[in-house]
């Protein structure tokens, strides 16, 4: 009696739910002209019992998580679609979503999502300022297209003819210096840089850069 | 004596199996802190700054609407391009930039402070603790 109770305990099979993700990690690089970034999650219930996902967060209201259920069945996939909004964002970006099961709650799993995203103009710097009074020597911006993008560099104007601009070409259409300096510093002054692209050719963009005097 | 020797032996038994626990465990604790960013702040720190901060909300324009640190402008990956002319505005060489998102947990205010850096604003920095903090500070 007391060997088969001690079997039965060894022997049985315990229910349990569980969730095997493919991956919990994506890595992903946005191209050109892309407005979010897509990465999906897929998942098997391996366990034994059906299983509740009964939440899903992300680290960023710039990104969301989509599932399209919320209960699996034992051997049953699914996934979560994660989009993240580039807006701005430029570089190595880093965003989690967190999912917790009803099953395990005090265990959630926290999916990755590694997204780089070029920046298609890069201005070092975007912004240059002189306070009142101090000489009025030129200050340098460099405008580089990342490579990759089908960019010409058109033109560069200030919206102040009181900022006034040096632009000379590095390598024509891609690399341009553009040396700013004010017509003096006796008094506040500003001024929007506004670099001219051909790209999209539907749509023409514009970057910008910013002048200052205070 | 035997027993002192076996409590010894217990003792390295169980070190030893800890070392080993340590070296290889998945899920090992760290033994040294992560290293704090140097552009991270704490608000005593901020504080030594008084009147010349000049606080930039990394917030969603909606969560800044609900409430904000006073005189705090709002600066978001969102509304870049309209929102950094007039943060500029406000911006002197005299001023130093605090970033703040929702909390310790959030991002946006250590990327704010980033882009910024990198548009040419060299002292910008990010609260540690965020806008949860500065009310925990200032009920």
């Amino acid at each position: 009696m007391r060997l088969s109770l001690l079997l039965s305990l060894f022997l049985a099979v315990p229910a349990f739910a569980q969730l095997k993700w493919e991956t919990t990690e994506q890595s992903v690089k946005a191209k050109p002209g892309d407005h979010e970034i897509v990465a999906t999650y897929r998942f098997t219930n391996t366990g034994t019992t059906p299983i509740t996902i009964d939440n899903v967060h992300t680290s960023c209201g710039c990104t969301t998580a989509a599932l399209a259920k919320n209960d699996y069945a034992p051997g049953e996939s699914g996934q979560i679609v994660a989009r993240m909004d580039i807006a701005s964002r430029t570089g190595h970006q880093e965003k989690s979503i967190i999912v917790t099961t009803k099953e395990n709650a005090k265990s959630p799993t926290v999916l990755r999502l590694l997204a780089d995203i070029p920046e298609p103009i890069v201005m070092k710097p975007s912004f240059v300022m002189w306070t009142i009074g101090e000489s009025p020597t030129p200050k340098t911006i460099d405008i580089k297209v990342t490579d990759g993008f089908p960019i010409k560099l058109l033109k560069v104007e200030a919206d102040n003819p009181d900022i006034q601009l040096e632009v000379s070409e590095v390598r024509p259409g891609v690399e341009l210096q553009v040396k700013v300096t004010p017509k003096d510093t006796k008094r506040p002054e500003s001024a929007t840089l506004l670099v001219r692209t051909d790209y999209p050719t539907d749509n023409p963009q514009t970057y910008y850069a910013y002048a200052r005097v205070r | 004596m035997t027993t002192f020797r076996q409590a010894g032996l217990i003792l390295l038994i169980a070190v030893g199996l800890a070392g080993v626990t340590a070296a290889v465990h998945p899920k090992r604790p760290a033994f040294v802190a992560p290293p704090t960013d140097p552009n991270q702040l704490n608000l005593a720190q901020v504080q030594h700054w008084a009147g010349t901060v000049l606080w930039v909300d990394a917030r969603p324009d909606a969560e800044f609407a609900s409430g904000h640190i006073p005189e705090a402008v709002s600066l978001n990956f969102e509304n870049w391009p309209e929102q950094f002319p007039k943060f500029l505005d406000l911006y002197g060489p005299d001023r130093q930039v605090v970033v703040y998102c929702s909390a310790t947990s959030c991002q946006l205010s250590r990327e704010i402070a980033e882009k910024l850096r990198t548009s040419g604003i060299t002292n910008a920095y990010f609260l540690e603790g965020g806008w949860e903090a500065w009310k925990q500070a200032h009920p």
